[in-house]
Order: structure tokens, then sequence, then C-alpha cells
């Protein structure tokens, strides 16, 4: 038995995953006043009744567009930034510091900055995100330039490659595997940013029913909305995580 | 131009090189005044104790490195950067890219030297057929053994089709029974190719078994202190390395090189200091 388990680990940790799900059941059931906990097969059958809400489904539309922008945003500015400190010496030793100082705050304390700044719309929420998620690519990013092996740098200019050519064919590919990690990790960061922001204040969004269906004390419909978010995360998660391993596969 | 002048691939006159400025704590004399003619056509090896310039000397050649003082000149155009057309270089450490499989690591080797793209694939194709490759094409360098790794090396750098290979210590990180068998391999390949090929070894028989001439190095700071010949035709067999010439071929290196491995451990070697240091601090503490 043991032995069976060892070699087909995913069906342990489905076994521990059920274990959970009934312990959830049973204590929701008959140990723990409704008002705060619903059973996971009624917030499974609420689902359903979760998307039918007005304007639900639209809230997780923008929820997942500020997601989406937010990363997209996070990405670009953490490569460019990340390119423009980790290539240069100067960049470096100017802005390094600057970047770990900026990555050690806790960025909450800033979010009331945020909405004073651009408002309650979706704009503070992909905002917070981007700032949450770039910090990690730029440093996966400067890692990913600065770890690349100088007799690379050295061979490619003996063969007569162009300033060009070695940002696109030596610095670039050697930066790959890194900035995967980075984006994972910025994701991460963008997810937990867009998702604080919401919850702190939101009109239309995801937020705005999290905090309606804590008000309304109804726990099934708030574990739904909460369970689709967590999947949300769980399947970008996830993506950004293929990527990763798809693209280091050559690393030795 | 005279006779001589036009038989030399590469010239090298009065080059002396330090790394970093001189009131600077880390500043090296590397190279002290060498001058050299490399032969069309000829093998030399660059032979010295560790850190005596070879490396410095040879990346001066292939314009990797720019000279403090002195110039080299590869044919009849003095170097100021990189002549991929002209000289390519293998290296030590594996220097393939490691996010590329072989072949393509020797196309991109090739579009960097410009080689128009439709003859890419062809000379890949014989280059690698030439060091006996072609069947791990698609393999990534991880993938290869380090002798393998070595010989797909020599293949990128055959595809540019230049006429000199500088090579430094292309097998010194491999062990004993494959750098014998790439070495014959290079003597096969250089009999048939007629390049010229400087190669820096630390080896005294690799020396011996693969130079038409051997340019013995001082300590550093580096420069040639004697140069001998090895009368011996390409290709080589392994017969030659058991006959008793390149037995006293060796030995005589061994002689010249010896005196320069002592002056050079001596330079590098710790201050006395350190042991007084030791004693004294024992002294207390018991
Ligand atoms: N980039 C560099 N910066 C500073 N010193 C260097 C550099 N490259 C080599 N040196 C020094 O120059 C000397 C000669 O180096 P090198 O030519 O690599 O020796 P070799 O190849 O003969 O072992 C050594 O003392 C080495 O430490
Ligand atoms: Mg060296």
């Amino acid at each position: 038995m043991k032995r069976y388990l060892l070699r087909h680990p995913g069906v342990a940790r489905l076994g521990v995953i059920l274990l959970m799900l009934i312990g959830w059941e049973i204590a929701a059931r008959w140990f723990i006043d409704p008002m705060f906990i619903s059973p996971p097969s009624r917030v499974l059958m609420a689902l359903g009744s979760v998307f039918a809400t007005p304007n639900v489904p639209a809230a997780l539309r923008l929820t997942f567009f500020e997601l989406a922008v937010a990363f997209a945003l996070a990405v670009i500015i953490g490569v460019v930034l990340g390119l423009a400190v980790g290539l240069s010496k100067f960049g470096n030793k100017t802005f390094m510091p600057i970047v770990l100082l900026l990555y050690g705050i806790p960025q909450i304390t800033i979010l009331p900055i945020f909405i004073l700044y651009f408002g309650i719309g979706p704009a503070a929420k992909i905002a917070f995100g981007v700032t949450h998620g770039m910090f990690p690519i730029i440093m996966a990013v400067v890692a990913g330039v600065q770890n690349i092996k100088p007799i690379l740098l050295t061979s490619a200019r003996s063969m007569g490659a162009s300033n060009w050519q070695i940002l696109r064919h030596v610095v670039y590919p050697n930066m790959i595997p890194s900035l995967f990690s980075g984006m994972r990790l910025g994701m991460t960061g963008v997810l937990l940013g867009v998702l604080l922001a919401e919850l702190y204040v939101s009109t239309g969004g995801i937020g705005y029913f999290t905090s309606m269906f804590t008000q309304n004390f109804d726990p099934t419909k708030l574990l739904g909305l909460v369970g689709i978010l967590a999947a949300m995360a769980i399947a970008l998660n996830e993506l950004v995580r293929r990527g990763e391993t798809h693209f280091a596969r050559w690393r030795d | 131009m005279t006779q001589a002048a036009t038989n030399t691939a590469i010239s090298v006159r009065n080059v002396s090189h330090s790394f970093g400025e001189a009131d600077e704590a880390r500043h090296v004399k590397a190279l002290l005044d060498t001058s050299l003619d490399v032969t069309r056509g000829e093998l030399l090896c660059l032979i010295g104790p560790s850190g005596c310039g070879k490396s410095t000397l040879l990346n001066v050649m292939g314009g990797l490195i720019a000279p403090t003082t002195g110039t080299v000149m590869v044919g009849d155009k003095p170097v100021h950067g990189p002549m991929p057309n002209d000289i390519a270089f293998i290296f030590q450490e594996n220097a393939l890219f490691p996010w590329s499989t072989i072949h393509e690591n020797m196309i991109l080797g090739m579009s960097f030297q410009g080689v128009p793209k439709a003859e890419r694939a062809d000379r890949a194709q014989r280059a690698l057929e030439a060091v006996g490759l072609d069947e791990f094409a698609g393999h990534y360098p991880s993938q290869l053994s380090g002798g393998m790794r070595q010989r797909a090396a020599l293949a990128r750098a055959l595809s540019l089709e230049t006429n000199i290979l500088l090579m430094d210590e292309p097998f010194g990180a491999l062990d004993e029974q494959t750098r014998m068998v790439l070495g014959e391999d290079l003597s096969v390949l250089l009999s048939r190719s007629k390049k010229t090929i400087v190669f820096v070894t630390h080896s005294l028989g690799e020396a011996v078994f693969l130079a038409d001439r051997v340019a013995v190095f001082s300590a550093r700071p580096g420069t040639i202190k004697e140069i001998i010949t090895v009368d011996e035709p390409h290709p080589r067999k392994s017969a030659f390395m058991t006959s008793a010439r390149f037995h006293q071929q060796r030995d005589q290196l061994y002689d010249l090189l010896h005196d320069e491995i002592r002056k050079s451990m001596a330079q590098s070697g710790k201050p006395k200091r350190a042991y007084e240091d030791q004693s004294s601090r024992a002294g207390p503490a018991a």
C-alpha cells in the first residue's frame, strides 16, 4: 500500500484533499454556525446562483481584465527597467539599491495613496497590481542579464556579432529562464496587488461583491466567489509555470 | 613586400599588455615586449607556466584585447578588433550557446560572421561531418560529453572557413585519453585544411605531438623565451608519440620550462609571514 502510494503521489494528494473537504463538510453541517461557514457541497451547488447574481459575471470579467492588464504592464515595465539596470554598470550601481529599497516596503501602506491618485475604479487596482508584480520581474531580468557566462559574450564577439545580435541572440535567450521565474513571482504579486485593492474599495469588481456577501451573512456565496477567485489565480499561475518549465528546458 | 612577409599569417610586434590602470592594486603586467611571426599553414603551440600571458597573447592576436603597446598584423591588415572573416576562436571553457542545439549554434555563428543564409546548413553539415558529430546536430550541448562539446566548438569554428584558428587550451578540461584522440584528429584535419593554427596548451606531450613549432614563454610578465621546431609531417601517427625523437623533444621542452615554472610558482606563493601570524596567535590563546 505504502509503496503504491509512493509510486503514485497524485493519489495520496487527492486523498488528502478529499479528507479535508470531508472534514469541512462535517464541521460545517453539524458543528459550526451556518452564519459563518457553509459546507463545500452547498458552496458547489451555489456556484450557479453566484453567477446568476446580477453583475457578478461582469465583476469577474472586470477583475480578470485588471489582472491581465496589470500583469502585462508589470512584465513590460519589469523587462525594460530590468534591462536598463542590468545592462549597464552605471545603471546597476545607481538604481539597484533603490529598487531593493522600494521592493522592501510593504506596499499596503501606500494603498490609500493609490486610491487617492487613481480613484476607486480599475485604474487604482491595475496600478497597485503593477507595483506588486514588477519588482520580482526587474530582479529576475537583472539576474538573468548578469549571470551570463562571459565566455559566451567573448565567443559571440569573436564570430563578429554586433551589439544588437549579442542582445538578441545571447543576452535575451540567457535571460529567458530567469525571466519566467520572475514572471511567476510577478503573477503572484499582481494577484495580491489587484485583489488587495479590490477588497479595500470597489464599485464594480469582485471586491464589491465580497463585501456585499459578507455584510449579508451569505457565506455560501462568499465562499463560492472566493473559490472562483482562487481557481482564477491557480489557472493563471499554472499558465506561467508551464511557460517557465517549457523555456527552461535547456538549462544544464 | 618581401617573401618572408607574404608567408606570415600573423605578425606580432613589440606587444606589451597590462590589465588595470598603473596605479590600481590589481594592476598586472601580463605581456612584456613580445614579438612573433606565425607562418602560414603552420601549427604553433604556445606553452608556459600558468598565468604567464598565453591567453592574453592569443586574445591580442585575435583582436579580443587591444594591447597596451605594440601592433599585430593579420596578413597586411592591422588588428583593431575581432576579425571574424580571418580568425576563428576555440576556447577552453564550453563556449557553445546552451539554449541552442549544436546545429543552431553553428547557424548562429555563421549568421554573426555574415555567411549568406542559403549556405549555412550545407556548411554546418560539412563541418559536423569533419569532426564526426553529424549524428548529434540536434542535441543540446548539455547532452554531450566534454570531448564532444569541444569537437562541436571546433566544428563551429571550421564552419566559419577562416584561414586562422586560435585555440586556447581547447582540450585542457578533458581527460588524457580523450585529448590524445582529439589531438590525432586535429592533426589529420590540419594536414587536409592547410589552416594556420595557434594552439595554447600546458601539456608538453600535446605541444610536441601537434606543433610544427613550439614557443616557450617565460614567467610573468610573459615573453617568448625560445622557439623549438618539431620536424615531423602531418598527419601525425600515434607511433610518433612513442618514438625516441618525441621523447627527446619533450625533454628539451621540459628543460626550457622547468626554471620558468619555478619562478612563476615563487611569484604566486604565499608570503612567509602567514606562518608567523598563526604561531603568534596560537600563543596567547593557549
Ligand atoms: N581580465 C583580466 N584582468 C586582470 N588580470 C588579468 C585578466 N586576464 C588575465 N589577467 C592576469 O594576467 C596574467 C596572464 O593571464 P593569462 O594570459 O590568462 O595567462 P595564461 O593563459 O598564460 O595562463 C595572469 O596573471 C592573470 O591573472
Ligand atoms: Mg590561459
